[in-house]
């Protein structure tokens, strides 16, 4: 029972970007097209998943005092095993994605995580919040890169559908976009949270 | 005293085991990427020649280009090299082929981290198509009075390309000139 309330809190009521407002950074950077968000969504849920796993597995071993640091390097751990991994095997995303999964280590999603779940829970449910955030964090991000794509370049996924009498409006994939886009989504997230 | 000792030896067992680990990743993974990229360069390289042979060359400034020659008559089709310059916050690199008289056969860009949307649009085919059939005489964007029309609002990217492009056809030019490989 608790194993499916840890994975589906990641996703509406503890959603890490709308909620908790973790992981700005990379948010506000890979969200110009849904293909990058997938992207990084998916990788982080990767880093987060591995990294949720071995965190809670040491916990006992881990001195309170250092336990910060060790969690950064098991989280850099990973993230240079995904990028690795990744140029290796999948160069096509690696190419889109190179830029952003050094970004991975500084996602305040991974190191919150860690300290705040995975450091007082057993291996089950540190799975299960991993995924769920993770899931939480790869559909947010598709929401804004849909948002934003669709304005900035007027494609999806790369596909053309908007008329082609529609002039992108490039502000929407420039930096200020992105801000101007997570506003409205966190008012329209905190409407929905008022009215129930 | 003792109790910090503990604590940073057991940090550095932690960073030794993670190091180890990333040790014996990248000794898997190295060779793969490094091939993967050695094969993506022959391919760009084929698609802008087709059907030579390639030797490496390399100019005076000791970049290194590729002499695309006939497999069967050794008559010298043209030059492939990467032409690579700063651009508004990345290094652009392009893959340049030119016929034996220095006319551009075709462009591509293959490592660029401009901005998205307006530098990062430099990929597009529509961009890198123009560059075909020019020549040093026209190799400028169209604000410095030259045939390449630039992307708009990224002229610092268009320019950095088309100057790179430039400057490396002179360089090849000038090495082959000089008496380098004929």
């Amino acid at each position: 029972m608790s194993f499916v309330k840890e994975l589906s809190k990641g996703i509406i009521k503890d959603n890490p970007i709308f909620i908790l407002v973790l992981g700005m950074c990379p948010t506000l950077a890979v969200t110009t097209s849904v293909i990058n968000a997938l992207g990084m969504g998916f990788a982080a849920t990767f880093v987060l998943l591995c990294s949720n796993i071995i965190i809670s597995l040491i916990k006992n071993i881990t001195p309170s005092k250092i336990r910060i640091p060790v969690y950064i390097v098991v989280i850099a751990s990973f993230v240079s095993i995904v990028d690795m991994v990744m140029a290796a095997y999948l160069p096509g995303l690696h190419k889109s994605l190179g830029l952003f999964i050094p970004l991975i280590v500084v996602n305040c999603i991974i190191l919150g995580r860690a300290e705040a779940f995975a450091s007082k829970n057993n291996v089950l449910l540190s799975i299960a919040d991993a995924i769920g955030m993770g899931l939480g964090f790869t559909l947010s991000l598709s929401v804004i890169a849909t948002i934003r794509e669709i304005l900035g370049a007027g494609t999806w996924l790369g596909i053309k559908i908007t008329p082609l009498t529609y002039d992108p409006m490039l502000v929407a994939i420039l930096a200020p976009g992105a801000f101007i886009t997570l506003g409205f989504l966190m008012a329209l997230m905190n409407m929905l949270k008022e009215k129930k | 005293m003792k109790y910090y000792i503990k604590l940073s030896l057991i940090l550095l067992i932690f960073c030794a085991v993670a190091s180890g680990i990333l040790a014996y990743i990248n000794t898997l993974t190295a060779p793969v990427i490094a091939q993967r990229k050695a094969k993506e360069e022959i391919a760009t390289r084929e698609a802008l020649i087709p059907n030579a042979n390639f030797t490496q060359a390399q100019t005076a400034d000791g970049a290194s280009y590729f002499v695309a020659s006939n497999p069967e008559t050794q008559e010298i089709l043209g030059y492939t090299f990467i032409a690579a310059e700063i651009g508004y916050s990345s290094t652009v690199q392009t893959m340049v082929g030119v016929d034996k008289d220095f006319k551009v056969l075709g462009i591509k860009i293959i490592d660029q981290a401009e901005t998205p949307g307006l530098g990062a649009n430099c990929t597009n085919d529509n961009f890198t198509s123009q560059y075909a059939g020019m020549t040093i005489e026209n190799l400028y964007v169209d604000k410095d009075g030259g045939a390449v029309i630039a992307l708009s609002g990224a002229t610092i990217t268009s320019r950095c390309i088309t100057n790179s492009i430039r400057n490396r056809i002179q360089a090849v030019k000038s090495d082959i000139s000089a008496g380098g490989i004929q």
